[in-house]
């Protein structure tokens, strides 16, 4: 297991250099009363979430005071090999639905797109703001040695998290301002800015100003991500707007306010493809506008991200991410995939069950940790389901070997203990392709688990990136 | 500024503001059951109720007044739409809807008083409380008013401050018309110890006694009294501070000029009365039709924003 603090000799690795010698001259009594300190904070000011089988109940998500810090020289090839992902990403999409490139040169199979729920077929034809499908992208990273990350999967759809990213950092500078005097961190807190110019720099056709106007779409405070839909609309100074004060009038989109009905240039959306639009996807959807697809179809207003580029984060696609950057930009992939066998082949599906208790075998839609078996973690009873639910429903599942992730400092009841990281940088795509330096850690906080989503027992850090 | 924001802008000060005025009523009551009358001690828990408009409520779940069940239906009950909690409760509510519209801070107040009213409601209390809910409730409200100067001066802030001020001018009508028979010249002549404290719970209640001291000199008189609460613009509390200050918010608002001058003309006779009336003109006239067409106006207001801006 690759410890991101100690070298395999034993030593402090030079960038854990500062922090290490911060936590020693920490009492216990410290910690607690830091820890207290971050919980109150993050209570006060509302950054909760609420978990799928007990959705009254707000929680936050635990925050471990210790940083994860990454050097420059290993961003850079993070930064690098993400950014070439996103543009990748978003070709294949425009590909899928227009000419089909891909499809002839026999690198995807087109029955895997079509056949997807997700491949929404009134896209055919139509082509975003440049070519944009997917200008926020979380790509989910984990890393099993000095030089090995791996890309665990994309988030084409609205990633969520960032304001994790942001809050975690502003609590630590907050509690802790020497560690920054210390170790050159390089800011995130410009984040929103840049997400903004990335929605403006994205206004459909028929927008006559030179300041487009974007609002960021929310289903509403029973969402488990509203916290972040205020925290982003906020920082951004756009109206965070609900389907009830937005209409359709003469093929545009028009918000109500105190002074009348404002044109929108751009939606920021944080609403599934599915209740978009009652009149083109699920009619019994509440919290969509009723004629926005027109409006958008028309070029009276952006979509971000775009209906239909759900596709391109489906685990089935994933596979062939390394094919399309060779494909589309004539580049060797800088981030690896982790090996993945689909279920759906026979022979894939065969060596899945011989070796099941050595994989990780996952639902094609599942997301949340849930519909997961980790082979090495499972009773033999559970094997078994799974083995048979694999057998009727092959299509369903893909499956990776269990991966060794790497471990990284973290208090557990006061003490210094190894637990095990991944890593969600977020790539913002739009007149820029860029990649802000820092991403939300997530840690396992259960010994030797290796599930990091905070619906089961994981936790944040706040993500360093160190200036050279 | 989104029509749904500007109204739970609105919204959130208002419910603010009732949370104050409840939870000085009760300590209206709470003091006044210390004083010993003939019979025992006085008892105000009916008026406090009546003017709290919790009495038909109150009646339905309980049937005798006591403090105890006072003091659990004005403050903690959820049965209660105008409860302190449930104020709380809305207040924090709308703030959720729009904390774009919000600075941290002021989101910080409003959430933080929400978490700890929960606390306070789960646990056992005594009688000898009550003032300490008064307190704490002011406070909340205070750091609430306070956080809202943190605003950016755009139509939401003074959406928040129409909100208070026409929710403050409410309350204190209603609380004088409650209590308006004691400020009849009539009163003057009964003269005695039950009347001064009659004045002294209406005194208390707006939070103004000592102010009334400072503003008046010499006697006490029901006049004085009357025209500390209707006509007097130092007075935080008057009907004519609350106008004057709701026209001054009225006329901040960038938005729409047309429809704040029509909002405007409904106005115009009440703060034409506060500006020009005497004391005795309004007794003259009847100090609880003057009160009472006072409420009837606001409602009136009430709904024409509503109609006019978040509609």
């Amino acid at each position: 297991m690759f410890d991101e603090m100690y070298s395999d000799d034993a030593q402090i690795r030079k960038h854990y250099l500062q922090v290490n010698s911060w936590l020693r001259t920490m009492s216990s009594t410290v910690i607690s009363q830091k820890n207290f300190e971050a919980e109150s904070h993050f209570k006060r000011i509302g950054i909760t979430f609420s978990v799928k089988d007990d959705d009254m109940t707000e929680r936050i998500i635990p925050f471990d005071l210790i940083p994860r810090i990454l050097t420059n020289n290993e961003w850079v090839k993070i930064e690098k090999g993400v950014l070439q992902r996103a543009k990748a990403l978003n070709s294949f999409l425009h590909d899928i639905y227009n000419s089909g490139e891909i499809f002839k040169a026999g690198i995807v199979p087109k029955e895997i797109v079509y056949k997807k729920s997700s491949y929404d077929q009134s896209m055919i034809n139509f082509s975003p703001p440049r070519k944009i499908y997917s200008p926020i992208i979380g790509v989910d990273l984990v890393r099993t040695g000095k030089d090995e990350f791996y890309v665990l999967e994309d988030n084409c759809r609205t990633p969520s998290g960032v304001s994790y990213m942001l809050e975690n950092r502003e609590i630590m500078m907050k509690m802790f301002p020497d560690l920054f005097h210390t170790n050159r961190v390089l800011r995130v807190d410009d984040y929103p800015t840049r997400l903004l110019q990335t929605l403006m720099s994205l206004a459909p056709k028929k927008c006559d100003s030179s300041i487009p106007t974007v609002v960021l779409l929310t289903p509403g405070h029973l969402n488990s991500a509203y916290y972040e839909h205020t925290f982003l609309s906020d920082q951004m100074g756009i109206e965070m707007v609900e389907s009830q004060d937005l209409f359709v009038e003469n093929d545009l989109l028009y918000m109500k306010t105190v002074d009348g009905p404002k044109k929108i240039d751009v939606v920021y959306r944080r609403i599934d493809d599915e209740f978009l639009d009652p009149l083109c996807y699920n009619p019994d959807s509440v919290i969509g506008v009723p004629g926005i697809t027109q409006v958008y179809k028309t070029g009276g207003v952006n979509i971000c991200s775009a209906p239909g580029a759900g596709i391109a984060d489906d685990k089935a696609i994933y596979i062939f991410v390394p094919e399309m950057i060779k494909f589309y930009l004539g580049e060797t992939p800088i981030l690896d995939n982790v090996e993945t066998w689909r279920c759906e082949r026979d022979d894939e599906l065969t060596y899945v069950l011989e070796n099941i208790e050595k994989l990780v075998v996952k639902e094609v839609d599942g997301s949340g940790g849930y519909g997961m078996l980790i082979g090495p973690k499972s009773t033999k009873d559970q094997i078994s389901e799974f083995s048979t639910k694999l057998k009727s429903n092959p299509r369903g599942y893909i499956a990776q070997p269990t991966l060794d992730l790497s471990s990284s400092p973290t208090l557990i009841d006061n003490e210094v203990s190894g637990r095990r990281v991944d890593l969600r940088p977020f790539c913002l795509v739009g007149e820029k392709v860029q990649l802000c330096p820092g991403g939300l850690t997530r840690v396992a906080l259960n010994k030797g688990s290796y599930v990091v989503n905070s619906s089961q027992g994981g936790g944040v850090k706040d993500t360093w990136v160190l200036a050279d | 500024m989104l029509s749904r924001t500007a109204e739970n802008l609105y919204w959130i000060s208002r419910y603010m503001e009732r949370a104050e005025t409840m939870a000085r009523l009760l300590d209206v009551g709470y003091r006044m059951s210390l004083f010993p009358n003939p019979k025992g001690y006085h008892n105000e828990w009916d008026s406090v109720l009546s003017a709290a408009g919790a009495a038909q409520g109150y009646f339905t779940k309980y049937n005798e007044i006591n403090q105890e069940n006072v003091e659990d239906y004005i403050f903690f009950d959820e049965e209660n739409p105008s409860s302190v909690y449930s104020c709380i409760s809305k207040a924090r509510n709308n703030a959720l809807l729009v904390r774009t519209a919000f600075t941290p801070e002021a989101w910080v107040a409003i959430n933080k008083s929400y978490k700890e009213i929960l606390e306070l409601k789960n646990k056992k209390f005594t009688r000898a409380d009550l003032p300490n809910f008064t307190e704490w409730t002011i406070q909340q409200v205070n750091m609430f008013r306070g956080s809202a100067n943190s605003l950016l001066r755009n139509d939401g802030y003074h959406f928040i401050f129409l909100g208070t001020f026409i929710e403050r001018a409410d309350n204190s009508a209603r609380l004088l018309d409650v209590k308006y028979f004691v400020l009849l010249p009539t009163a003057d002549y009964i003269g005695g110890n039950l009347d001064n404290l009659q004045w002294i719970i209406l005194l208390r209640s707006l939070s103004s006694f000592r102010a009334f001291r400072w503003a008046y000199d010499g006697d006490v008189t029901s006049t004085k009294i009357a025209h500390f609460f209707i006509l007097n613009n130092d007075c935080s509390r008057s009907l004519s501070f609350c106008i004057n200050n709701i026209v001054y918010h009225l006329n901040c608002l960038k938005c729409s000029p047309d429809k704040i001058s029509d909002i405007y003309s409904g106005l115009k006779s009440v703060h034409n009365s506060v500006k020009d009336e005497t004391v005795e003109s309004i007794i003259e006239y009847g100090l609880h039709e003057y009160v009472t067409n006072f409420v009837s106006k606001i409602s009136f207001l009430d709904n024409q924003i509503q109609n006019h801006f978040f509609r």
